[in-house]
């Protein structure tokens, strides 16, 4: 029993996502023994996440002109002669860094993160629940409000899916959820853990919306299906092939699990082959990936150089 | 270089948003807080090291301008009128949520101010203890009773409340 016995401490740390990696599951086990413990730890999750509700819009407002031009003082003080370009204004930029401090105030995301020494595997069991963290607190924002919900919309869908393949690296598209009752209404890249991702939104007759999250995760195993619920939102992510999936949704585990199950099986069976044979995407891609200087791995390219 | 362009925007919505979250949603007094940490920050930006924790340093810019204000205030207190702050709440994002947004605004704003601080500082913001410790000068021991005393107290207000339910759906 007492090897089991966890410190206050303990509970804290593992809401906050401050505990040590190594007593991550003995915390776990006494929660599962303890159910006024595990009470306790769902509440103070809810209050966070209340916390979260109530005062992220501010992040939304936009700052009082002198803080403004601090900020930009400031920028032009500490960076030294660091002339910042101008695209740290644009309003794209503006909302994925947003999204980053919403992840970072998150249960100590990635930006807060301490150098911390881990196996592989825990590195990679945590990079993918931090990623599944992503998701939802990237859903949560970006259906709080339908201004900027998208950043491209699905009237063309090639040229989505094309476009966010560029930002990830890898071969992505928004599956047919039209089994489910949604349709992709637009998608947008997002800066996450594990390198650029894409989040695909969709919606159903009800105006209920969810949203796919997916990333290029450093190694691919593959993994089952796992769940989180962060607030109100619920996220079912998973490893597939060379990409990290996490779909999110203000949704009962049940109805999610039902849309993920429709996501893997139209994400086993492959992107839409449409029109144009893949050949021509080809002469279109070599241009913009010289611009970028990114390799991608997708298999939609020849190397032309060599 | 354009990595630190966003880190800034970044720690300084962040400061924006626990100004805010610390004087109780009061939007003019949250942004002249944050005004004046600002340029207390530029006016020492020869103290910032490269490399090191610029969020940490900004943060506790800010804390030091928030201690020294209140000190200046201290002999003049204006008592801090319930109605007016919950007024005062411009964001309940829908209609059926006001109510335990609302319960959860009373609850942290009734906490003692050393107790809200590092509630928000942890739980809003996603300090690091450590960052809290050092932040407000403290040993981490007091941070950890400090959050504690002050989850256990909103969770009992907002379990008093009954109309509160804070997912327990079984």
């Amino acid at each position: 029993m007492n090897a089991h016995r966890v410190t206050d401490d303990e509970l804290h740390a593992y809401v906050d996502g401050q505990l040590a990696p190594e007593r991550r599951l003995v915390v776990e086990r006494w929660l599962a023994d303890d159910p006024e413990a595990a009470r306790r730890a769902e509440d103070y999750r809810a209050q966070a996440a209340f916390l979260h509700e109530i005062f992220d819009p501010v992040l939304r407002e936009p700052a009082s002109d002198p803080v403004h031009d601090l900020t930009e003082k400031l920028r032009g003080r500490i960076a030294g002669n660091d002339n910042a370009p101008s695209w740290h204004a644009k309003p794209w930029v503006r909302m994925a860094a947003a999204v980053m401090l919403v992840v970072a105030g998150a249960g100590g995301g990635w930006l807060g993160r301490g150098a911390v020494n881990n196996s592989p595997a825990v590195q990679q069991r945590q990079s993918l629940a931090t990623f599944a963290e992503e998701a939802s607190q990237a859903h949560r924002f970006y259906t709080s409000d339908e201004r900027f919900q998208v950043e491209l919309g699905a009237d063309n869908q090639d040229e989505l899916n094309s476009w966010l393949s560029k930002r990830v690296g890898r071969e992505v598209f928004g599956p047919d959820l039209g089994k489910v009752g949604y349709r992709l209404i637009g998608g947008r890249s997002l800066p996450t853990d594990l390198g650029a991702g894409a989040q695909y939104m969709y919606i159903n007759d009800q105006n209920k919306r969810i949203t796919l999250f997916v990333g290029a995760p450093q190694a691919g195993n593959p993994s089952k299906f796992s769940f989180t619920q962060n607030g109100d939102v619920a996220t079912f992510y998973w490893v597939e092939g060379s990409l990290a999936y996490a779909l999110a949704g203000r949704l009962s585990k049940e109805e999610l699990l039902g849309i993920a199950e429709a996501v893997y099986n139209d994400v086993k069976a492959g992107p839409p082959r449409r029109d144009p044979p893949p050949q021509q995407d080809q002469q279109n891609q070599p241009q913009e990936q010289q611009q970028n200087g990114v390799q991608p791995v997708s298999d939609t390219q020849k190397p032309k150089d060599s | 270089m354009s990595k630190f362009g966003v880190e800034l925007e970044v720690h300084i919505a962040s400061l924006r948003r626990y100004a805010r979250a610390l004087l109780r949603n009061n939007r003019a007094d949250a942004e002249d807080l944050v005004q004046e940490a600002l340029t207390r920050a530029v006016a020492r930006s020869d103290t910032f090291k490269a490399g090191t924790n610029l969020r940490a340093w900004l943060f506790t810019i800010l804390h030091n301008v928030h201690v020294n204000q209140v000190r200046s205030k201290a002999a003049r207190p204006d008592e801090v009128d319930v109605d007016a702050v919950e007024s005062k709440l411009v964001s309940p994002a829908r209609q059926e949520e006001r109510v335990e947004l609302r319960e959860m605004m009373r609850a942290v704003d009734e906490l003692p101010e050393e107790q809200r601080k590092v509630l928000l500082l942890v739980a809003l913001e996603g300090l690091k203890y450590e960052e809290v410790a050092e932040m407000l000068g403290v040993p981490i021991g007091t941070v950890m009773s400090r959050l504690s005393r002050a989850r256990e107290a909103v969770r009992a207000k907002l379990s008093n409340e009954g109309s509160v339910t804070l997912r327990r759906v079984k």
